[in-house]
């Protein structure tokens, strides 16, 4: 050791006090920093920037992958939000019946989570190898996060095992608080990962403004490529959307058991189940607009031109597109609550409203689908006499889509409030005066709405974007004013009858398959737009798309590729969620043999 | 079983088959990539606006704004009463000709900012080349004007001889003189000093007595950190290349002379 202390000292004296060592760390760390770049350079140049895809090509080929693993990730992260609130509405309101439905919603999830995984490691392999220039770049940046990433999949699957299969085994006393806790922190690392990835396509579509094509990766600093402009919005619309997802797909899942159940108590079971669906879909569905504005906004903070391009440049259209799948969303979701009124006693009292609310919402869609900004050449502006359609161009503005969303969506809550309603009897003596003033709530947030609507165009843009933030306020808060006179009204109300689960003509669960299904499509629609936005660039106004495949395809092709995507997804989840209940037939099988050859025993 | 499960596909069929047919039954639009050009000294005004067409009706995105006259002014057709933009150009600027002013317009879109416009128009640098910026500026020239971009304005890497803009004020400049790097970078063009210049910014007149030396170098530096007093709705407008533009030298020249305007 002396000796070994020695050497080292006659090194140091010789480098002028630095130790061999201390050179050869000094020389790692600049070489850590300078050798890099020159690598990535070298390797850049040197590696092939794309790869090709044979049939369909490689951007078909990753958009295919990245949609229909961005599916069932949705169903996977949004699936443990609503079954740890279901959990926890049994825990405390000690109703079994919401913890087995819990346990059910996990199950599902349970058997979607590999096909996740799967389609996760397609889409990464596809990256590697048909886009390896751009798959190096965003690796230099972020591959830190890349790692806790992949190592958060440890902790959420583990995780997810532990929930399921410990459901029975902690169903009780303070075990079952610790399972519901399992439930949460799955929660936790699902979000978790969603946030990092999301961190890397939000990097792709909004960089920070310092990084330009001649910022070598390395010099990008982490912080503000993981946290840009659109990061955090993305996080919030996904978690919404998520929830959204969830809930039409769980709906869509009832509805098939439904259809094909064998007994009464099945059928029961599942129309409730697919009632609760609905309900979690419709219900997050109404906040997600405000998300998707939040985005939006985002967006054009970030960069006028890329959200000039997504609201009125080539993108236009898609919008159209939206407006009218939404008013789908909202016309099946409203159809299949008034059909549910058959199965309520005392619904009948209600059924006449229905045709004033239907007539809302058609004008409402018809509204909302009115083009307004569209690309127009010459023939075009002089055909119409100006650059808006004299008439269209009215009602194709924000202040009556605002007007017409808003309308709508008071609409969906008064018809969900009038479900509620529908099979009980207030017994407290302030009832009439708090119905009155819920319908008061009402009334004046529609006067708001149509208001600030109608004013919206007798004042310049910049004052009437404003103005869309009071017709959500109004909204906002009659939905909360009105369900919180509701909770208090309602405790203690006789029921005018049992709700007759189960008894739902079939037309009712085709509208959850619709709706499941326009869910799905729309999810596809909208990672189209969020990509399409980028247009020839692979990191916005950084790196540009050089390959064949750089033009931005129009909404027809778009739309065949979303709904291949769509086909595939519906085809695997049916497969995936029959191998499922494959496995529940099995141990049900599994658990009547026992107990027969039990009985069998005890009678000899 | 099997007539339910027929049932159900049909449903889900169906409804992919209606947002899909629906999808495909609206008008078509596709983005273009900018066809990259390239011109020689000899290009022809034909060429030069058929390029420039062909990026401002598609791949350059100009009409996502210009074609509407609410977000960006009216160029094809007239703007008011105004005429097409090749017939107006050359009297928005005093002294500008019409293909320096649509250059400018392009490069350094706040320069000029119409009335009642947001300054939302972006460097167009950055998502075309020099070449491509001078077909577009021929092809609006061409619209109720003369054409008169050649080959030896794109040639010359840039702006026309007569446009002083930060793009030609760029590494290369070595003036140290603080009114030459100045105008150099067009500072004028949102500062007013000694009754000189667009007042869209704070004014340099007195600025050393409102401010110190390490606020305008701040500015310079990193002009969307923080904005004057006033001037809220212009955060963001300056551009914030001049940190990489000017050496350190001309940096120090500008601030001390900025901080003695008293």
């Amino acid at each position: 050791m002396t000796v070994w202390l020695n050497i080292r000292k006659q090194e140091r004296e010789r480098c002028g006090g630095f130790s061999f060592w201390a050179i050869v760390a000094i020389c790692g760390v600049l070489s850590q920093l300078l050798v890099p770049d020159l690598l990535l350079a070298q390797a850049t140049e040197s590696v092939r920037q794309y790869g090709e895809f044979p049939l369909i090509g490689s951007r078909a080929a990753i958009w295919i992958a990245a949609q229909v693993h961005l599916l069932f990730a949705a169903f996977v992260l949004g699936v443990p939000m609503f079954a740890v609130v279901a959990e926890a509405v049994g825990i405390f309101g000690g109703d079994k019946k919401y913890d087995k439905l819990a346990k059910e919603f996990t199950r599902l999830l349970l058997v979607a989570y590999s096909a996740t995984a799967i389609w996760g490691a397609i889409l990464s392999f596809l990256l590697v190898t048909l886009y390896p220039g751009l798959w190096l770049y965003l690796v230099e940046i972020f591959q830190v996060s890349m790692w806790i990433y992949v190592g958060l999949f440890f902790f959420e699957s583990f995780t997810l095992y532990l929930y399921y299969y410990g459901w029975d085994l902690w169903s009780k006393g303070r075990a079952k608080w610790i399972h519901w806790t399992l439930g949460i922190l799955l929660n936790v690392w699902g979000t978790l990962v969603m946030f990092i990835a999301n961190s890397w396509l939000t990097y792709m579509m909004s960089p920070p403004a310092d990084v330009t094509p001649d910022t070598a990766p390395g010099m990008v600093q982490f912080w503000s490529a993981f946290a840009n402009a659109t990061w955090m919005p993305i996080n919030i619309h996904r978690i919404i959307a998520n929830v959204v997802f969830g809930g039409a797909i769980v709906g869509a899942y009832a509805a098939y058991r439904f259809l094909v159940a064998k007994t009464d108590e099945e059928r029961a079971h599942y129309d409730w189940m697919g009632y609760i669906g609905n309900l979690i879909a419709i219900g997050a569905l109404i906040v997600l607009p405000f998300a998707g504005y939040y985005l939006g906004r985002e967006i054009y903070e970030f960069n006028q031109q890329m959200g000039i391009t997504m609201m009125g440049g080539f993108m236009s259209w898609l919008w159209i597109i939206q407006a009218f799948l939404i008013g789908v969303l909202f016309l099946a979701g409203n159809y299949y609550l008034w059909v549910g009124m058959g199965r309520i006693p005392g619904a009948e009292r209600f059924t006449p409203y229905t045709k004033y609310m239907l007539v809302v919402l058609v004008v409402g869609v018809m509204v909302w689908a009115t083009p307004n900004t569209m690309i127009a050449d010459r023939e075009e502006i002089a055909a119409m006499g100006g650059t808006h359609h004299p008439f269209l161009g009215v009602l194709g503005v924000m202040s009556a889509k605002n007007t017409a969303v808003n309308l709508m969506i008071l609409t969906t809550f008064l018809s969900f409030l009038l479900y509620r309603r529908a099979n009980s009897r207030p017994t407290v003596d302030w009832a009439k005066t708090a119905t009155q003033v819920q319908g008061a709530l009402f009334v004046i947030s529609s006067i708001v709405v149509v208001f600030y609507g109608v004013y919206g165009y007798f004042v310049p843009a910049i004052v009437r974007i404003g103005f869309s933030v009071y017709q959500v306020l109004a909204v906002l808060a009659t939905i909360i004013g009105v369900i919180t006179i509701d909770i208090f009204m309602l405790r203690g109300a006789e029921s005018r009858g049992d709700i007759r689960w189960g008894q739902m003509p079939p037309r009712s669960q085709y509208a959850l398959f619709i709706l499941a299904v326009t869910f799905t499509w729309l999810m596809g629609l909208m990672g189209f737009a969020r990509s399409g936005i980028r247009q020839h660039w692979h990191v916005w106004e950084v790196i540009r798309d050089t390959s064949n495949e750089a033009a931005t395809p129009a909404l027809g092709y778009a739309a065949i590729v979303i709904s291949g995507c769509v086909l595939i997804f519906f085809a695997l989840v049916s497969f995936i969620f029959w191998l499922g209940g494959l496995a529940e037939k099995g141990a049900e099988e599994a658990s009547s043999s026992a107990k027969i050859e039990v009985h069998g025993g005890l009678s000899q | 079983m099997l007539g339910e499960n027929l049932k159900i596909i049909g449903v889900v069929v169906g409804t992919i088959g209606v947002f899909t047919l629906l999808a495909n039954a609206i008008p078509q639009v596709q983005s273009e990539v900018p066809q990259d050009v390239s011109f020689g000294a000899d290009v022809s005004e034909d060429e030069l606006t058929a390029s420039g067409e062909l990026l401002y009706s598609s791949a350059g995105g100009c009409t996502a704004c210009h074609g509407l006259g609410t977000r960006a002014p009216n160029l094809l057709t007239g703007n008011g009463s105004e005429g097409p933009i090749g017939a107006r150009c050359s009297d928005r600027v005093p002294g500008e000709s019409c293909k320096d002013y649509l250059y400018l317009a392009m490069v350094e879109p706040n320069v000029y900012l119409v009335d009642g416009y947001s300054p939302i128009m972006p460097d167009m640098r950055r998502s075309l080349s020099n070449d491509q910026i001078w077909a577009i500026v021929a092809y609006l020239e061409a619209q109720g004007g003369e054409v008169t971009v050649t080959g030896a304005d794109i040639n010359q890497g840039g702006e026309s001889g007569s446009i002083a803009t930060t793009a030609a004020a760029a590494p290369a400049s070595t003036a140290t003189d603080p009114m030459e790097i100045l105008n150099g970078n067009a500072c004028l063009g949102c500062h007013i000093l000694d009754g000189t210049g667009t007042p869209i910014g704070p004014s340099f007149d007195g600025i050393g007595s409102r401010v110190s030396a390490e606020y305008i170098r701040e500015a310079i530096l990193n002009p969307g950190v923080s904005v004057s007093e006033g001037f809220e709705g212009s955060l963001g407008m300056m551009p914030a290349m001049y940190g990489a533009q000017l050496t350190a030298q001309q940096l120090e020249n500008v601030v001390t002379f900025l901080v003695n305007r008293r």
